[in-house]
């Protein structure tokens, strides 16, 4: 026991003998009525490093100045007039500065809850009782719940945005739908009784222009679905992007010079030829020009420049339109996101075009932004493609009625870890004369492919699996791209696979196949692009 | 019983003294100017209790109990209802409360709020008799309102009354609202109003 004053009438030992050294989860000290210390318990000599004999017979303030600045001298003195206090963890943080080592945390401050007790005798005060308790643990667990609780609320809200732009998306869906077709049905009825139109051309051309706005809205929601179900492929040419640019310009004009819009283009000198789907960049194009059109009033200007960018081809396209929110501006390129669902807003459109834009040129490889500095200052959209260095795929889309190709005297290796799919294309390009090795993996194609031997099996042209054990059919092009024998880095390769998505097709070409076929695979088509890759060589 | 003009007046500028001590305490602590509104106070038997505050205040509350002893002894209680105290938690910590049982610290902080506003009425009391109360150490429970006033009247005998004092918290243009109540023994309550009465007294 601590060396306290341990004279029989004392009366703080006797008050708090008892149960005081039983209390080692959480310190106890007790102070006569003058506020000297007359106990202090082995937690809190464990906790502060200062031992019972250091601290008994000195003033509670003496030994820790601060809590007279923190202002808690007033709780003792309200304990001495018999008042209880409680000290909370959230408004005081801790009653005596400990540090503590707290595992996950490192050396932090102990947290710490307090009460102060007056300690009475007789029905008079004659001290005060101080209890201290860790409470560490649990305001990191509280923290840590509370974080919790946020996440899932954030998570929650998100699921009631979509679901709510989807509801205003459907909205805007109907009216875009009804408004050309109402034109349509309400000239076609006039020109029944063709004394009431006074100009049938006129209402030609009403439904013309109706017809084809809804045909374009429709495009867009196809394509939108294409998108989403993976199914959108991708016809990869070499293209020169100004040439791209120019075509949606073309189309563009009309509208522009209407509104006297001013078009300056910036299309710097040199090559922007890039790997991509001329027909769904010219889209990406036609989009943000139709949008800077459609956003900037009468009278102003738009400015497009295409420029090589380190590896890149950028577009941008700014305006001197009605500009875009701060807030707005992070949901730009989202689906079914309008500034304005509102009924009264000014412009007609389904929210999706800018939705594509970003989609598309995520499919190439590339990236989208925008800036704005805000409401009528105007707008800047930019685009960047990746300018491929791999080997140049060729015309993709094999001749719709193959030549019966034959391939006597072309050696192919084969890698799929599948054996039943080994045999198939073996079986397969045999029949159409070739010489056929199939291997099951990455590893096995190298040691071939590598193989300097004279009397190697010399492959005209490597067919490849993506999905494979080890090392997948990615990275074995990509080593195949690397390798030592200039023969074996400039080998026609052909991606024969179940990965059928526009972004596996985007891998596999990036990686350096020619081709990309997915499964299940006709004998002709393959026979026929075979032919042309070994003729192109 | 009901108080005559002249106590409901006296202890009203009793309380708002207990209520201005509180209310600076609290504003120390948090950083936040801290109001509390003039309070309104009624006697009513504690049998009459449970049924004035249902009016009031309902399903389950969150209540700050204190005993105080001395010549003067009783019960002593802050209650909240449950989204209110949440709300007095969030607006004094500037910190979003979880659900109250999960909540431990900010049980803690409505335990001292209520120490502190107890402890502000309860001294200025004990002041004005010139007699020195003692109290416990404040106690906050989670339950139905009928339990926690239940529980006040075990061990009770003889006639008791209940002082009720209307308690609105104002902070970050917010507002919330609570009940003191304070449980007396008649001739407590008798003594204390006889000393409120002969106090209003010196006060004009």
């Amino acid at each position: 026991m601590a060396a306290v004053n341990q004279s029989p009438g004392d009366i703080l030992g006797l008050a708090a003998g008892r149960w005081f050294e039983e209390l080692d989860d959480r310190g106890v000290f007790i102070t006569d009525e003058h506020l000297v210390v007359r106990r202090w318990n082995a937690w809190l000599a464990a906790q502060t490093g200062n031992s019972a004999q250091e601290m008994i017979g000195q003033r509670i303030f003496d030994l820790y100045p601060a809590l007279v600045e923190r202002g808690i001298d007033t709780y003792y003195r309200e304990a001495l007039a018999g008042e209880s206090r409680i000290l909370s963890e959230r408004f005081h943080k801790f009653l005596l500065p400990i540090t503590r080592n707290f595992h996950g945390v490192g050396q932090t401050d102990m947290a710490q809850s307090a009460r102060i007790e007056p300690l009475t005798a007789d029905g008079k005060v004659v001290g005060t009782i101080t209890l201290i308790e860790d409470v560490t643990e649990r305001v990191i667990t509280e923290r840590e719940l509370r974080a919790q609780i946020a996440a899932s609320e954030q998570a929650r809200r998100f699921a009631e945005d979509t679901s709510r732009l989807k509801d205003e998306f459907l909205a805007t869906l109907s009216h875009e739908i009804r408004t050309p077709l109402n034109a349509v049905i309400g000239w076609t009825r006039m020109l029944r009784t063709p004394e009431a139109v006074r100009s049938p051309a006129h209402a030609l051309d009403a439904i013309e222009r109706n017809a084809l706005s809804q045909m374009r809205l429709v495009e867009d929601l196809l394509d939108m679905s294409r998108i989403i179900s993976g199914k959108l492929q991708l016809k990869v040419e070499t293209i020169a992007v100004a040439d791209v640019v120019q075509s949606a310009l073309d189309v563009i004009m009309p509208a522009a010079a209407a509104k006297k819009i001013t078009i300056e283009t910036v299309f710097e000198p040199g090559t922007t030829e890039i790997s991509g789907d001329a027909d769904r960049l010219q889209q990406v194009a036609w989009n943000l020009l139709s949008n800077s059109v459609k956003f900037t009033p009468p009278g102003g200007r738009v400015r497009i420049e295409v420029a090589r960018q380190a590896g890149d081809v950028r577009l941008t396209v700014s305006d001197t339109g009605q500009g875009i929110a701060r807030e707005f501006l992070p949901f730009v390129f989202d689906r079914f996101r309008q500034a304005d669902a509102s009924a009264s807003r000014r412009q007609g459109g389904l929210g999706l075009g800018l939705a594509l834009v970003r989609q598309i040129v995520e499919l190439h490889g590339g990236s989208v932004g925008v800036e704005s500095a805000g409401a009528h200052s105007g707008t800047t959209f930019w685009v960047t493609l990746p300018i491929r260095s791999a080997a140049k795929p060729t015309e993709d889309e094999p001749p719709s009625m193959p030549t019966p190709a034959t391939l006597s005297g072309v050696n192919i290796l084969i890698v799929d870890d599948d054996s039943d799919a080994r045999e198939l294309l073996v079986a397969m390009l045999e029949n159409f004369g070739a010489t056929a090795r199939a291997v099951d993996s990455a590893a096995a194609a190298l040691a071939i492919l590598n193989d300097e031997s004279a009397d190697r099996f010399r492959t005209h042209v490597l067919i490849s699996d993506l999905g494979l054990p080890d090392t997948d059919g990615l990275t074995l092009l990509r080593q195949v791209r690397q390798a030592a024998s200039e023969l074996v880095r400039k080998m026609p390769a052909i991606a024969v696979t179940a990965y059928a998505t526009p972004e596996d097709r985007v891998r596999a070409l990036v990686a350096g196949y020619q081709h990309h076929i997915p499964k299940p695979v006709d004998g002709n088509v393959l026979a026929s692009v075979i032919a042309h890759l070994v003729a192109a060589k | 019983m009901k108080l005559t003009a002249v106590q409901q007046d006296a202890l009203i500028e009793l309380l708002n003294i207990g209520f201005g001590r509180a209310a600076a305490s609290l504003s120390q602590l948090t950083g936040h100017r801290v109001l509390l509104a003039v309070p309104e106070v009624s006697v009513h038997p504690v049998e009459n209790l449970s049924s004035m505050l249902s009016t009031v205040i309902s399903g389950d509350v969150a209540s700050v109990h204190q005993i105080f002893a001395g010549p003067v002894a009783g019960d002593a209680l802050l209650i909240l209802d449950q989204s209110g105290a949440a709300m007095l938690n969030e607006l004094l910590t500037n910190e979003p409360s979880l659900p109250l049982s999960l909540d431990a610290s900010a049980r803690e902080v409505l335990t001292e709020v209520g120490n502190i506003l107890l402890n502000a009425c309860l001294g200025t009391f004990g002041n004005l008799l010139k007699v020195q109360v003692s109290f416990s150490v404040p106690h906050l429970s989670l339950e139905k309102l009928g339990l926690i006033l239940s529980s006040l009247r075990v061990n009770q005998v003889g006639m008791q009354y209940a002082l009720v004092v209307h308690a609105g918290f104002r902070l970050r243009d917010a507002e919330v609202h609570g009940y003191l109540v304070v449980v007396l023994s008649v001739p407590s309550l008798d003594r204390l109003l006889r000393a409120v009465e002969v106090w209003e007294q010196t006060q004009h």
